[in-house]
Formats: C-alpha cells, sequence, structure tokens
C-alpha cells in the first residue's frame, strides 16, 4: 500500500511533520514496512484543508491529532 | 578567454570597537571584476569614514575610467584630516581582473598582495612611482584558473605583536599558511575566514587592529538557474521549465517550490522524489528530480536561506558555527551554500501566480511573500559581487 503524504509549504505549516512522525512510528510499531510504503509528496492541490495525505490514490485531508484514528482505519483497515 | 572570480572577504573588528576600520568593495564592469581593500588610519568610526570614502572614490572613479593620479589625487584633497595628527590617511589596495585574464594590482602602504599559483607564492614585482608623495606600487600580470589573490590590511601581520609572537606573524609566515589554507579550502569566503580565524587566535581573540583578508579565486563560471513559483498562467508552464534548463554542463539548476517543481517533474517527463526525512523541524524535506541539482520546498526554505545569506553579508557573523551551519543537509542550508560557494552568477526564474490556499490568515506564516523574498534575494546575492537577472512569469 502506497501511502503519500505532502510536506509542501502549507501542508508543512499545518503539521506534515509531525503526521509524518507519527504515521512512520506507528508502522514500525506494528512492523508494516513491508506492507505500508511511506512516501512524501510536493503540493496535491489541496491546500485550504488539513494536511494532504493519499492512500493508494485516495485523497485526505488531516490533522495531526487526527493521525491515530485515520491509521486505524484508512490503512489498518485496508490490509 | 572567458575569466570568472569568486571573491569574498572577512574582517575582524579591533577589540571593543563596533566599526571597522577596514573597508572592502567589490565592484563589476563587463569586462572586469575589481576588489578594493581600504585601512582607514585609527579605529572605530573615523577610520571607518576614512576606509569607505578611499574605497568608494576609488571604486568609483576607477570605473569611470579615471587614471591612478586622478584617484590618488582626489582622495588626498577630499579625505577629511585627522585632528590629532594632522593627516588624512588610509592605505589601499587595488585588484582588477579583466575576462580577458589581465590582471591589475595596485598597492600603497598595505601589506603586499599574497599570489597563489600552482600551489606555491608568486613574488610581485616591486614597480613604484611617486603619486603626490605616496609611493604606489604597481603590477601588471595575467592570471589563469586556480590562481588565488588574498590582499591583507596590515592586522594580519601584526598578530599576536608583543604577545604570543615577538614581532608579529610575519609576511612570509601568514603567505605559507594561506599556501596551505589554499590546498585545504574550495571557496573564497573559506580562505577568507581560515586566514582571520587564525589572526584571531594569535591575537588571543582580542585583535589589536582592524584586521582583514579579501580573497579571489580564478575560477570557471559557475550559473546557477533557480526557479521558484509557478508562473501566473498555465499557458507559460512550458516556456518557463525550458528557459529555466537553458545552459550549459556547467549550469547548477534549483526549484525551491513545491508546485514548480511538479511542474518541472511533468515537463521534463522524469520523476520527482520527495523524501521524508527532517534534517531540520522548521524546513520541509527536499526532493530528487534527475536533472535537477537541488529541489526543495518554496517560501519557508527561501526565508531560511535569506536569513543565512544576510548573515553572510553582514560579514562579523560569519563564524565558525556558520560555515558549520551552512553545512548541514537541510534545504535551506543546501541553496544557501550553492548560493555563496557555487555560484557566479545566478538567473531567477520567478512565477508569479497566487495560491489562494495562501491567503489563510490561520496560518503561522505568510506564505504569499515569495515575491518580496526573491527580491531581497536578489539584493544580498548582488552585495556578494554576483550578478543577477530575474525573469517574471
Amino acid at each position: 500500500m502506497r501511502v503519500t503524504i505532502c510536506i509542501g509549504s502549507a501542508c508543512h505549516l499545518k503539521g506534515s511533520r509531525e503526521v509524518v512522525a507519527q504515521l512512520q512510528s506507528m508502522v514500525k510499531e506494528r512492523h508494516l514496512e513491508e506492507q505500508v510504503d511511506l512516501n512524501g509528496s510536493f503540493c496535491s492541490g489541496n491546500c485550504v484543508s488539513g494536511v494532504c495525505v493519499t492512500v493508494d490514490g485516495q485523497l485526505y485531508s488531516l490533522k495531526p491529532e487526527d493521525t491515530r484514528e485515520f491509521f486505524d482505519r484508512e490503512i489498518i483497515g485496508r490490509l | 578567454m572567458g575569466i570568472t572570480v569568486d571573491a569574498a572577504y572577512k574582517s575582524l573588528n579591533k577589540f571593543n570597537e563596533v566599526l571597522c576600520g577596514d573597508k572592502v568593495e567589490f565592484l563589476q564592469t563587463d569586462e572586469s571584476n575589481l576588489m578594493i581593500l581600504a585601512d582607514g588610519m585609527g579605529s572605530g568610526v573615523k577610520a571607518n569614514i576614512l576606509a569607505t570614502m578611499t574605497s568608494k572614490i576609488l571604486g568609483t572613479m576607477f570605473l569611470n575610467g579615471a587614471t591612478l593620479e586622478e584617484c590618488v589625487e582626489t582622495i588626498v584633497e577630499t579625505l577629511p584630516v585627522c585632528q590629532v595628527r594632522q593627516v588624512a590617511y588610509s592605505t589601499f589596495s587595488i585588484l582588477q581582473v579583466f575576462n580577458s585574464g589581465e590582471a591589475y594590482l595596485v598597492e600603497f602602504d598595505n601589506p603586499s598582495c599574497i599570489f597563489i599559483r600552482d600551489g606555491s607564492l608568486v613574488p610581485i614585482p616591486q614597480n613604484t612611482r611617486i603619486i603626490r608623495d605616496k609611493t604606489i606600487n604597481e603590477y601588471r600580470f595575467r592570471v589563469k584558473k586556480g590562481d588565488a589573490l588574498i590582499l591583507l590590511s596590515d592586522g594580519t601581520i601584526h598578530a599576536g605583536v608583543g604577545q604570543l609572537l615577538n614581532f608579529g606573524w610575519l609576511w612570509e609566515d601568514v603567505a605559507s599558511y594561506a599556501v596551505k589554507q589554499y590546498r585545504l579550502t574550495i571557496s573564497a569566503i573559506r580562505l577568507a575566514s581560515a586566514l582571520t580565524t587564525a589572526c584571531d587566535e594569535l591575537y588571543q581573540y582580542r585583535p589589536g587592529d582592524d584586521t582583514t583578508v579579501a580573497v579571489m579565486r580564478i575560477i570557471d563560471r559557475k550559473p546557477v538557474h533557480l526557479m521558484t513559483g509557478p508562473p501566473k498562467s498555465k499557458r507559460d508552464d512550458v516556456s518557463m521549465v525550458s528557459e529555466f534548463l537553458s545552459g550549459d554542463d556547467t549550469t547548477k539548476r534549483i526549484v525551491c517550490g513545491g508546485t514548480s517543481a511538479n511542474i518541472v517533474s511533468r515537463e521534463i517527463g522524469k520523476k520527482l522524489s520527495v523524501s521524508l526525512h527532517y534534517y531540520d523541524p522548521d524546513i520541509p524535506p527536499i526532493a530528487t528530480l534527475d536533472g535537477v541539482e537541488l529541489v526543495t520546498e518554496g517560501v519557508l526554505t527561501l526565508n531560511r536561506v535569506l536569513k543565512l545569506l544576510k548573515q553572510f553579508v553582514k560579514n562579523q557573523s560569519v563564524t565558525e558555527e556558520y560555515f558549520k551551519e551552512l553545512d548541514k543537509p537541510n534545504g535551506g542550508s543546501l541553496v544557501a551554500k550553492m548560493l555563496i560557494e557555487d555560484c557566479t552568477e545566478l538567473n531567477l526564474y520567478v512565477g508569479m501566480a497566487i495560491n489562494s490556499a495562501y491567503q489563510n490568515p490561520g496560518l503561522p506564516f505568510d506564505l504569499g511573500i515569495r515575491q518580496n523574498l526573491v527580491d531581497q534575494l536578489k539584493h544580498a546575492v548582488e552585495e556578494m559581487g554576483k550578478k543577477v537577472t530575474i525573469t517574471y512569469y
């Protein structure tokens, strides 16, 4: 599964570093490195809402505090 | 033969002085580069005024084709006379290097220029003449790639006098240290900084005089193309990218901006891969793209670049710590380092599109300031003596 986190200017200010760090540690925690491929991307064109995260092509908008829930639902839920 | 130079200087103020009594000017004409070092008599404000006037007069007159006699005459007539010593006095060295490879050195009362070629010292011959009671040395020669020319104020050879060294740091010893550092350093600023750091140590960090080292290294042309921001109209994507990618094998290219990077990636049909590695919590990670040396996020990174360049231009803050910061692998340091040490001319390709999401008052940083950052960037790089052009899209 390919998960892409936007680290562009606007997303950076909305906390993409925090989202990246959380996702990295959750993936590690569950030993999912083989299944979940975390990537960066520049501007996904949806700067207005939260941090842009794409899971297999589907775009989500995330707040850092929602990362855990998002991980459980959209990443674990799809594996 | 097209000659280009990498020129930089570093000054230490006399201990407890806020202003430096040495002044360095870098000037450029279409056919030459000029470096002037003036050392005003005394220290502090008075010396600073004398040195500033001397270097400015020399620079302005020289570039407008005045003869050396006319320049010296003007300086003698205009410098304010010191009330204590009843003289108006500032030493100076002028180094002019033409694109053709010809060089012209004029020295008045400064320690002699250190001329390094192929790793050894080249003596500067004595060829003096007297203009208005001043004995001035002139030397016409040719430079070649790899040469380094170092102008000094006398604070360098007085370093440690009466303290660590009986007679100060003798010119011969400064010169041989310079030869050693010449091999260890690549850029003019690192060489200048290595020499002033050694002086500072000999002075036990309390310089007894203003101390300045100005370095010119003869190098290959190093053009840098920097693209930032998407164009106002999408129709200009193609022309912006093709102009950004123009140039030859010596051209280095930087993209600062996520959307811009996506545009370049799309136009050249190469994949952009964005790292998730944060070397600095405040600067988004960099990316890699075939055919482009460096790809970074835009405004936040440029803001950091500008901070580093401003510090560089201010000179006093260029310390060991500064170089440590410049050598870090975050986007801001990488761009700043390339502009400072690996660039002789900068061409900026600036997109004027406004991202409506950036007009969001909820964001903790005003992202809509690209324009402003680019203007400031231009000024800072020009102040380093490099040519800058901007093309807007």
